[in-house]
């Protein structure tokens, strides 16, 4: 599905506050088909919660969140978890499942909500995991697996399955550097295929060898959403 | 116009009734007791409301269960994976369970009765005692008791650990239905569990009282004579209610048991959350037998 106007767009999003714990402040944000934003948030928490403003997982008070053209709260149950697979998201913590294999974890989301072939899947899964370091795709259980493994395998997930959009929280700490220019490498081929990326980043260091290809650079305090002038 | 010390609407007059009438004493005294009766009437409710929710729940998360799982796009590839995964965790999990409390009820109930009852010159009575005791009343009980313990605690746990961790929301946050992935397929697999187990434990109860009662001289027709006098005595609500009375306790045990994990709230720990999960799922087995047992 292709979408002509803005990929997200946040139009004074006024998050509930007693329901999500983001500052009652409202939010503006708009992101075309291939436009990368960094965001600068030195409280990983408060961008994890962003991330959720973002693809509709906090309540509003006011405002709205529209992903590709459609409000998050307009959708129903089926038609927002069905929106929300067309969203690849590299989270910090609190994602990983333990009942299957890590593989199983990666490849979840493209076996439940599309109809490839598993084989497919399977094999997109893969190329991604060996782009990113792995020998193939580790099976034991996410819990056995150390930091770094499990940041290789958290961007694996987030760009398996050609996302339109990407919420990019910062998993640099542990993400080794040999996996940082495959990072910059599955952004730039995501872009290239239209997706918007919102990067999330707790210090400038972090993208700064990308920082001519960033369209906006904003910084997320309490108080708001900024939009800041170089980096 | 009014002056400013006119009432608001819905708002009561300083001395009297809400529309700015002059009250009487007896008005003002079923007032008074009104605002007295309010809160211990609130704390029934808030009692009442908290006792009846997980009812509640779980009728409205059965029907869910029913619904979702007739519509053809809710069988993906993930939701059929965890069936499959649930169902031989479930089924060969509780497996050797079943063949050893079916063992000693067969050894215990089947041949005590086949033994009193010859005794007694009513062994023609065998075949119908044993249906209605042991297949029909014992075996979905301890079937049900076999689930909970083996199954049932392992899905509550697993659920209510990813619930606490944060992994549902997560799950939720890439647009997999929890209830769809999780609760729906374990409770179809608790479903056909049950009934497998139950049919397993009825013919394996049924067949080493028989081998006892057998090798003691007490019984001495073939074993296809006394399987052929058990199913003679059931009548046609036994061939309907036994299966059903499998089926609904593993249909609940599993529902029970998910549903207790997935609405876990952040003050729950593994010490709070296994025996409440227990509790429930005892009540629940015994709750489907007594409702059968009054029906027919």
């Amino acid at each position: 599905m292709a979408t002509s106007g803005p990929m997200l767009e946040l139009r004074a999003a006024l998050p509930s506050f007693d329901e999500s714990g983001l500052a009652p402040v409202p939010f503006d944000l708009r992101l075309m088909p291939g436009d990368c934003a960094v965001v600068e948030c030195r409280d990983p928490h408060r961008a994890t919660l962003f991330a959720d403003l973002c693809c509709g997982m906090v309540p509003l008070a006011a405002g709205s969140v529209r992903f590709m053209g459609l409000d998050w709260q307009d959708l129903g149950d089926r038609q927002l978890n069905a929106l929300r697979g067309r969203i690849g998201r590299l989270a910090r913590q609190g994602t990983w499942v333990d009942l299957f294999g890590t593989h199983l974890n990666i490849m979840l989301p493209q076996l439940h909500h599309t109809t490839r072939p598993t084989d497919e899947v399977i094999d997109a899964a893969m190329t991604l995991g060996q782009a990113f370091g792995f020998p193939g795709l580790p099976v034991s259980v996410p819990g056995r697996l150390s930091a770094a493994d499990l940041a290789r395998a958290a961007c694996v997930r987030a760009f398996l399955g050609r996302p339109d959009l990407l919420l990019l929280e910062d998993v640099s700490d542990a993400l080794p550097a040999d996996a940082m220019l495959p990072f910059l490498e599955a952004v730039t081929a995501a872009r290239d295929r239209g997706a918007a990326v919102l990067w999330f980043a707790r210090k400038a260091s972090i993208w700064y060898e990308y920082r001519k290809a960033v369209n906006v650079h904003l910084r997320l305090l309490d108080e708001g959403l900024f939009v800041m002038r170089g980096v | 116009m009014t002056d400013g010390a006119a009432t608001q609407p819905g708002q009561d007059a300083p001395d009297g009734a809400p529309d700015g009438t002059p009250c009487g004493p007896i008005r003002r005294r079923v007032l008074a007791w009104r605002a007295r009766a309010r809160p211990p009437l609130a704390w029934i409710g808030r009692i009442t409301r908290h006792q009846v929710r997980f009812a509640l729940v779980l009728i409205g998360a059965g029907w869910g269960v029913l619904r979702e799982s007739l519509r053809p796009n809710s069988w993906r590839r993930t939701v059929r994976y965890e069936f499959r995964l649930s169902l031989r965790q479930v089924v060969a999990g509780g497996f050797l369970s079943t063949v050893f409390t079916a063992t000693l009820a067969g050894l215990t109930v089947v041949s005590q009765a086949a033994y009193w009852l010859g005794f007694a010159g009513m062994a023609q009575m065998t075949g119908s005692i044993l249906v209605s005791l042991l297949v029909r009343e014992i075996a979905p009980v301890l079937v049900g008791i076999i689930l909970l313990g083996r199954s049932g605690m392992l899905s509550l746990t697993e659920i209510g650990l990813l619930t606490l961790g944060g992994q549902v929301r997560a799950m939720q946050a890439q647009g997999i239905d929890p209830f769809l992935v999780l609760v729906m397929p374990r409770t179809f697999a608790f479903t056909v569990g049950g009934f497998t187990l139950g049919i397993i434990f009825a013919v394996i109860s049924l067949l080493m009282g028989f081998i006892v009662t057998h090798a003691t001289g007490v019984m001495n027709m073939s074993v296809w004579t006394f399987f052929s006098d058990v199913v003679t005595a059931m009548s046609a609500w036994d061939f309907l209610v036994i299966p059903l009375k499998f089926i609904l306790v593993g249909f609940f045990v599993g529902l029970g048991s998910c549903m207790t994990g997935l609405l876990v709230s952040q003050d729950d720990t593994v010490a709070t959350l296994m025996p409440r999960g227990f509790a429930r799922g005892i009540v629940l087995v015994m709750i489907v037998n007594i409702l059968f047992s009054l029906e027919f």
